[in-house]
């Protein structure tokens, strides 16, 4: 068996395409993906906060506050038009006009404006724009302008009636609700994020032992080298262990990489944006709860190196095992997503359940609250599962109908 | 040395499986099964070459797939240096070496290294492979190459390779299946050569071939399979003799133009009923 793994793992070694699904892909290109995908997005966001929009405002004498706020607003370019007055207001037109690009908003108040505000009743001001193309940014930075101008309006009428700033308050809010959460800063961040660290961690197991299975498997086939494989006298159990335990390495290696490249760059990233909580959270996680994860870890990487390996021997060829595997990864990610699915929680009954119990378990470590008792049991179903699945690889191996289909 | 009896050997039909009109018209096709072996024997002794011929689909590569316990035989009885292959296959497989001329090498291992690994399998100590090893590169001239990737060699140079991994554990048996299939000159003369050498040193090999010249040039014995069958077992010269031919292929043409027997479907019958029986 120690020979089969080591010669497994040598060939492994030199093939470039597991060298970049194990190695290159965690090391590199996640974090790049990342970098690239923040650059983007800080470039898009960049060239967000520089942009101007220009606007025709219809109706400015009512509100001539408003309207000077907005005129020197530094995100806002006042455009002449010939419809800005309200009698000669034509919606369609500005309409048009906003989608031939002659403007990006058009900001409508109403000639009742002044005397509803002699009257204290409500006044609805409306404002066009192409919500599509511009965002929420445009609607936020004209809702803060008029919200502010709202609230003067109203801080004014208040304190016209003798109400100070702090009667004023009870009177807009007369309760508010204070939050005091039981749940500390890791709980509340565990329970945030825990949920999607399985997300990363457990496909991971898996994308790192389907190409080294089908290389073993299915590859072996169709090169040829089987057949001369099984006329060793190497007992069949011993020629699927072997192979086993290389599948087993290269998936752990890929999630502990994958751990390890996310852990730097996560630090290199910290250490320049202020993530004191985020840090304090996590900075709570001890060793013995990483390790744990990894543990957790061990039976599934176990199940998943076993089925992908019955699969690859089943395959007659690398294509056909491809085939075969497309469904696993739907298989995997829909019981992570059901960990995610608030109200499901780690017990007896979800502690069976493959891969949404390593899941549920790692959103609780992350948490720090686990119960150490459905660890165990997750451990033991786990096992029994992880064992089986080897037992029927075994079994096919000694399968003439498989190995010579 | 080797003894073979009475093998046999089906398989079972996958319901998807579409077979050709020629495949239907088989008569070893019945009961959900392809009986690929009905009934075959031969014997080979040390130092003797002993040629498996027949045509296509006849049941050569399945016949020599028992015998070097890839395949386990629904019936019948495989002995190799007195082991029993069936009962024993872990032991009989020290004891046989075997050589495809469809079987590859490990592309990303080099030349040395697919041998040294196949040694390690048969247990061989690290001197006792090294020697080895050096040995049969040089006697197959792979040193030039021996630390090249085997995805780099030519055909010839897989060849010599695939040689010395069959024989690396020091066999008392060899057995090759088809081995110049789709060779050159040169790597078939290597082949050729290799199993004169094994000849000249007593050790007992099986190959099945398609070409009669290999056979005159090698050969003790033949044995020709037709339909899963033994339709002639024995010398060349017996061969010729009871064929009426002077020349190999006419003698083979002749053997299997009055193989299709009456006895084949009495066999099948047989067949039929062992395996009911069972």
């Amino acid at each position: 068996m120690w020979q089969v793994y080591k010669k497994e793992l040598l060939e492994l070694v030199r093939d470039r395409k597991t060298l970049f699904f194990v190695i290159a892909l965690p090391l590199v290109i996640f974090p790049v993906i990342f970098a690239l995908m923040g650059g983007v997005m800080a470039s898009a966001q960049l060239e967000e906060e520089k942009k101007i929009h220009r606007y025709v405002i219809v109706g400015a004498q009512y509100a001539p506050e408003f309207a000077e706020d907005l005129f020197y607003h530094k995100s806002f370019e006042q455009v002449e038009s010939t419809l800005s007055e309200a009698s000669q207001l034509d919606e369609a037109q500005l309409i048009a006009e906003i989608k031939q690009g002659a403007f990006d908003m058009v900001i409508i108040i109403p000639a009742e404006y002044v005397e509803q505000q002699q009257n204290n009743s409500r006044s609805y001001w409306r404002v066009i724009f192409n919500d599509a193309s511009l965002s929420d940014r445009l609607y936020g930075r004209i809702s803060a302008l008029v919200n502010k101008h709202s609230t003067a309006q109203r801080k004014a009428k208040l304190a016209a009636i003798g109400l100070s700033d702090e009667q004023q308050a009870g009177v807009i809010n007369p309760i508010t609700l204070v939050k005091v959460d039981t749940a500390d800063t890791r709980e509340n961040l565990g329970e945030k994020v825990g949920g999607f660290i399985p997300y990363l961690l457990i496909p991971l197991c898996l994308v790192g032992a389907v190409y080294p299975a089908i290389d073993l498997g299915a590859g072996e086939k169709e090169r040829g080298t089987l057949e001369t494989l099984l006329l060793t006298p190497v007992p069949r159990t011993m020629l699927v262990l072997g192979k086993f335990a290389a599948i087993l390495t290269t998936s752990l290696l890929s999630a502990l990489l994958t751990v390890s490249s996310m852990g730097f760059w996560a630090f290199i990233m910290g250490s320049m944006l202020d993530l004191t909580p985020v840090k304090m959270a996590f900075g709570s996680i001890g060793a013995f709860d990483l390790g744990l994860i990894f543990a957790l870890l061990l039976p599934l990487a176990c199940i998943f190196a076993s089925v992908v390996l019955a699969i690859s021997i089943y395959a007659r060829s690398f294509k056909e095992a491809q085939n075969y595997m497309a469904p696993l990864n739907i298989l995997t990610f829909l019981p992570i997503a059901m960990a995610l699915v608030p109200g499901i929680s780690l017990n007896s009954t979800t502690a069976m359940v493959p891969v949404m119990n390593v899941a549920l378990a790692i959103k609780e470590i992350v948490k720090g609250t686990v119960d150490y008792q459905q660890v165990a049991l997750i451990f033991l179903s786990q096992a029994v599962l992880a064992v089986v699945v080897i037992g029927f690889s075994i079994r096919w191996f000694n399968k003439e109908s498989v190995l010579f289909r | 040395m080797i003894e073979v009896a009475q093998l046999a050997k089906r398989f079972k039909l996958a319901k998807s499986f579409k077979l050709s009109d020629a495949e239907k018209s088989d008569p070893r096709l019945y009961d959900g099964h392809f009986h690929s072996v009905v009934d075959v024997s031969f014997g080979c002794d040390k130092g003797e070459v002993l040629g498996l011929l027949g045509p296509n689909g006849a049941g050569k590569t399945t016949t020599l797939r028992m015998l070097s316990t890839a395949l386990s035989p629904d019936n019948g009885a495989i002995v190799v240096g007195g082991i029993d292959v069936i009962k024993k296959p872990l032991l009989a497989r020290k004891k046989i070496g075997f050589l495809s001329g469809s079987t590859g090498l490990y592309g990303r291992l080099s030349a040395r290294e697919n041998v040294e690994y196949f040694g390690r399998l048969h247990g061989m100590g690290e001197v006792e492979l090294k020697d080895k090893v050096d040995e049969l590169f040089e006697l197959l001239d792979i040193h030039g190459f021996a630390n090249r990737r085997a995805e780099n060699l030519s055909t010839g140079m897989k060849q010599k390779t695939s040689i010395a991994r069959a024989v690396v554990h020091n066999p008392e048996v060899v057995v090759l299946d088809e081995p110049t299939t789709g060779l050159d000159i040169m790597a078939t003369q290597t082949v050729m050569q290799f199993i004169q050498g094994l000849k000249a040193a007593g050790t007992p090999v099986i190959f099945s071939t398609h070409h009669l010249e290999e056979v005159q040039l090698l050969c003790d014995k033949v044995c020709i399979i037709d339909q899963g069958k033994d339709c002639f077992n024995g010398t060349i010269e017996t061969l010729l003799a009871s064929s009426g031919a002077n020349n190999l292929n006419q003698a083979f043409l002749n053997v299997l133009s009055s193989s299709i027997t009456p006895t084949l479907e009495q066999d099948i019958k047989e067949q039929r009923q062992d395996v009911a029986s069972l």
